[in-house]
């Protein structure tokens, strides 16, 4: 839907719209390169966690405490707010392991959709200026955080089963 | 950042030590052989529609199509950050952060992002601590509305789900919790009168 009024608009004011995809799809190939190395890291040590079984272990201890909620999501949550290529990492586990339509898959669907990586961003942004006193912004972007991924798992909780 | 090394470091540590002890060797072999291949099977559906996502954002920004979007959220961000009144530049580009980040390209949205930080950094009387615009700014940026994840539609769609897109609305009451949640806490800690 949206496609359609970008490019009905593009053909109405006379832009050269082939010009600004091939140039934007370009650029999407830079960004990849910059995202796929720590993907890649993160694929290593999730699939040696769950290789060895440290992960089922982890999710068998796990299980009693909090019925209801598949253990890989906690591995997931743990993640978000760190790291995205560990979560996607995780996500992508998930989705091989349990099934894309399982339980956990939807909520680590849905959680990984609803927040970002709130340690990268906030170490990003302010070493870029080179300020080093944060005030309370790294708590408050973990408190929200925790209310998106709880929100997450209890609305695939309610709804999506 | 030296903290997720140490985690990185820490986790492929502990799980080495774990398959060892449990005589589990094999499945680290396969693991070590396999995990470029594998993650390279999933990157490129990624990579193919990051690519196309991002032309199609661009055809939208030079339409004007973004820049009508972002009028539309201004008024609401000059009331989250009455600092930035004097600073239209550095609203700008902060609602063009937000309008990118809600189609889930982050990565995308970084440089109008970083630009906005710089131009705040102009006006800070102390360098070196974060004014409280900045601090809102990154509560919006971090918990900032998504509303089509579009990199998890597509590895959902690789991995042939009945229905790719069908967590997107609880995904969006999620994230929109989680903004609810940030800027309440960001409004009472950081804006009250004294």
């Amino acid at each position: 839907m949206c496609v359609l009024g970008v490019f009905l608009k593009a053909l109405l004011g006379h832009f050269n719209a082939y010009e600004s995809f091939t140039s934007g799809a370009k650029e999407g190939l830079g960004l990849f390169a910059d995202i796929f190395p720590s993907l890649l890291a993160m694929m290593l040590a999730v699939s040696l966690l769950r290789e060895t079984g440290l992960l089922l272990l982890l999710g068998e201890t796990l299980k009693p405490i909090f019925k209801g909620i598949p253990a890989e999501i906690f591995a997931l949550s743990l993640f978000r707010p760190i790291s995205g290529g560990a979560s996607l990492a995780v996500m992508i586990d998930i989705f091989k392991t349990s099934g894309v339509d399982s339980l956990a898959g939807k909520m680590a669907s849905v959680i990984q959709g609803s927040t970002d990586t709130t340690f990268y961003v906030i170490t990003l942004y302010f070493s870029t200026v080179g300020i080093t006193r944060i005030r309370n912004s790294l708590w408050i972007g973990l408190f929200a955080d925790f209310v998106g991924i709880s929100m997450g798992i209890i609305l695939v909780a309610l709804f999506m089963v | 950042m030296v903290f997720l090394n140490r985690i990185w470091c820490g986790l492929i540590l502990i799980a080495l030590l774990y398959g060892m002890i449990t005589g589990n060797i094999q499945s680290i072999n396969d693991v070590i052989v396999a995990v470029g291949e594998e993650t390279f099977e999933f990157a490129l559906p990624l990579m193919m529609a990051t690519c196309f996502w991002n032309g199609i954002m661009n055809i939208a920004r030079d339409v004007g199509i973004l820049r009508a979007m972002e009028r539309l959220i201004h008024p609401l961000l000059r009331r989250l950050l009455p600092d930035l009144q004097h600073q239209p530049e550095a609203l700008q580009y902060i609602s063009a952060n937000v309008i990118i980040n809600m189609f889930g390209l982050g990565f995308a949205a970084t440089p109008s992002g970083l630009k906005a930080m710089k131009l705040m950094q102009e006006k800070n009387p102390q360098k070196d601590t974060a004014t409280r615009s900045m601090v809102t700014f990154l509560v919006l940026n971090t918990a900032g509305v998504t509303i089509l994840a579009t990199n998890i539609v597509t590895l959902r769609n690789q991995f042939q789900a009945v229905n790719p897109t069908d967590f997107l609305p609880w995904a969006v009451i999620a994230t929109t919790c989680a903004s609810a949640a940030g800027l309440l806490l960001d409004r009472w800690c950081n804006y009250r009168k004294p």
